[in-house]
């Protein structure tokens, strides 16, 4: 019994530097965030009323909306497709997605987002390659515009939803898909009746992460958005350095991680932690 | 062996606080480590107040071996006190941020002329030593209480030979003009200049455009806009615009069309006409650690010909030190956006009106640029 209780003592002891980390490191700090929100330029809500009422400000968080939603829903669709290669696939298909999967992975953002830019630009090799096969006429406008950040920001999320729907799909007892076509059920049936709602759970969890980290992208959008395509870290970027509106910033922060925090919430409550990291 | 090992690292601690990488504690410290406490004081390294470097900040790239090359090097030596270069960027939440964590570790900051009036209307810089410094040394509206001009850079219209053979644009009414002049734009993202283009394009005489229409001008841009392909905010991406020929046009800097017309051999071509030029200005941080005294002498050293000749050999940006004429040849004033009959060309920002509205305006401009 007592060397339970001092087991358990223990264990909570090795515990305590991490929320005293985030404690010192990210809630106090943040807490001045709010405070400058709120006393900045001057005392009041004014920032917060502005972040209501001016359309640039909607353009802008619409837009980033816009993007998230876009490059999640395609995160997800390509995620689910290899995720399914790789449980399903014999070893050399497998083999293949971690290839294509891991590589990328590996590589820094800012390499990633030049290595899309030269790839895509009109005079690049995917343009070059299309017009040399004679598909095209002219080259696709690819880069510098939301195309291009959906692009880059994708091939950098395709993981993220990966990896939650591969646990979900691993947990999956195989047989039951095997009892379903041996019940005479079809394949797409099988796939709609049977895997997808077993899925669900690493679905929305796989969607909430990527949706999430998509709200945070700095350098993507501004290097393959051609300037146009101010997104909200971006924007919190110009009002603390550019044009000095740290009451702004401040408050666009928080409105972003009040976002993210109901949005992590939602995700608890829908499926269970240990579901989604496997 | 261990002696002449010994001998290396005390060369290496010497170069190091030459180069103003460690402080004075450190540096004497170490030294008596290495029983070298004699030779430490032989160094003959004097330190700035308190033993701390000078802290230079500029925005990085070639410009941290350029100002090493055309100023600090030499303050160093003929003051004995130490400099370090800072590449962070000098942006105006960053200096601000400096004073606002209440112990700023930066002194000289190289700015806008508009950002210094900014920051300096805060009391987030000092005023300038003018006892130090000569003003003299620069035009007059180069100069203002919180900053002087330390060299001068320009926003030009460059374009592509290949494109438009020998018939190539010569003012920004046909930068607009994409009937007349097929192809893509670029133009810059931080907005310096852009307004001014798009008023000029749009009609309105040099000598009416401050203060600026904004609206107007605004209303210009939307109308280039769907032919703008990119707004470019580093200077290698406005080169690599050009260079690849994904734009046939582009308002970039001077220093950037200058390696362009030299590495494209003369493909790309530009002008200084109708051009705006700019100040980058020095200015010091309020309470700057390394001492007020320090940070004004080093300015008074960066203003002098010799070094302003020799950044504008290393990066081609204009001397503001009008003195910095007579040591240049033929051919470099005119390469010089600063020199006098580029200058004639020109157009000056107006310093007073950026400070003023720089903010404000900036954040409309980018608005219309997403839309």
């Amino acid at each position: 019994m007592s060397t339970t209780h001092s087991a358990n003592l223990e264990r909570s002891l090795l515990l305590i530097p991490l929320p005293l980390l985030l404690l010192v490191f990210y809630l106090l700090p943040f807490l001045g965030v709010v405070g400058w929100s709120f006393t900045l330029p001057e005392p009041g809500i004014e920032q917060y009323q502005r972040i209501a009422t001016d359309p640039a400000i909607h353009d802008m968080l619409w837009r980033t909306l816009r993007l998230c939603l876009t490059v999640s829903t395609l995160a997800l669709v390509i995620g689910y497709l290899l995720a399914y290669c790789w449980v399903f696939s014999p070893p050399f298909w497998q083999r293949m997605v971690e290839i294509c999967i891991f590589i990328p992975f590996w590589i820094s953002v800012l390499v990633r987002a030049f290595g899309w830019l030269i790839a895509l630009r009109s005079n690049g090799v995917l343009n070059g390659g299309l017009m040399g096969l004679g598909l095209i006429d002219s080259p696709l406008q690819l880069t510098r515009n939301e195309t291009g950040v959906v692009i880059g920001m994708l091939h950098f999320m395709v993981p993220y939803a990966l990896f939650p729907l591969l646990s979900s799909m691993r947990q999956l007892d195989q047989r039951v898909l095997l009892a379903s076509r041996g019940l005479g059920a079809g394949a797409l049936r099988t796939f709609w009746q049977v895997l997808l709602p077993q899925t669900v759970p690493g679905l929305l969890g796989a969607f909430i992460m990527v949706f999430v980290f998509c709200l945070g992208f700095f350098i993507t959008p501004v290097l393959l958005g051609g300037g146009q395509t101010v997104m909200i870290a971006e924007y919190v970027f110009l009002q603390m350095f550019q044009t000095s509106n740290w009451g702004l910033g401040a408050a666009l922060s928080v409105v972003l991680l009040a976002l993210v925090s109901a949005l992590i919430w939602l995700l608890l409550r829908i499926t269970r932690v240990n579901r989604l990291v496997g | 062996m261990s002696q002449e090992h010994q001998r290396d690292c005390i060369e290496v601690l010497i170069e190091k606080a030459r180069n103003g990488q460690i402080n004075r504690r450190t540096f004497i410290q170490a030294m008596g480590l290495l029983a070298a406490a004699p030779l430490a004081m032989r160094s003959g390294i004097s330190w700035a107040a308190d033993g701390k470097p000078l802290v230079v900040v500029n925005w990085g790239g070639d410009a941290l071996d350029a100002f090493r090359r055309s100023w600090t090097d030499s303050f160093s030596k003929s003051t004995g006190i130490q400099v370090r270069i800072d590449g962070a960027g000098p942006t105006e939440g960053a200096i601000r941020s400096q004073l606002a964590s209440g112990k700023p570790s930066w002194d000289v900051v190289d700015v806008d002329s508009y950002s210094a009036m900014t920051l300096g209307r805060d009391k987030i810089l000092q005023p300038l030593d003018y006892s130090v410094i000569q003003r003299g040394q620069v035009a007059p509206g180069q100069s203002h209480d919180h900053g002087i001009a330390g060299y001068l850079f320009s926003y030009v219209m460059a374009w592509d030979s290949e494109q438009f053979g020998d018939q190539g644009p010569t003012s920004w009414a046909d930068f607009w003009n994409v009937e007349k002049f097929p192809g893509k734009r670029t133009l810059y993202k931080w907005m310096n200049g852009m307004l001014e283009a798009a008023l000029l394009a749009d009609g309105v005489p040099a000598e009416q455009l401050y203060p600026l229409d904004v609206p107007r001008a605004l209303r210009k841009i939307d109308e280039l806009k769907p032919h703008v392909l990119s707004f470019w905010s580093s200077g290698a991406e406005s080169q690599q615009l050009m260079i690849e020929g994904e734009v046939s046009m582009g308002a970039i800097w001077s220093t950037r069309a200058k390696l362009l017309a030299e590495d494209s051999e003369g493909r790309i071509r530009w002008g200084y006409d109708n051009a705006f030029l700019n100040a980058s200005s020095w200015a010091v941080l309020s309470d700057n650690p390394a001492g007020s005294q320090e940070a004004m002498r080093f300015i008074q050293h960066a203003l002098q010909p010799e070094g302003q000749l020799k950044l504008f050999e290393l990066l081609g940006n204009g001397p503001s030190n009008g003195a910095t004429q007579k040591l240049m040849t033929a051919e470099q004033r005119e390469a010089d956006c600063a020199s006098e009959e580029n200058f004639k060309k020109q157009i000056f920002l107006n310093t007073e009106w950026y400070a003023d509205n720089y903010a404000t305006t900036l954040e409309q401009y980018l608005t219309h640029l997403s839309k």
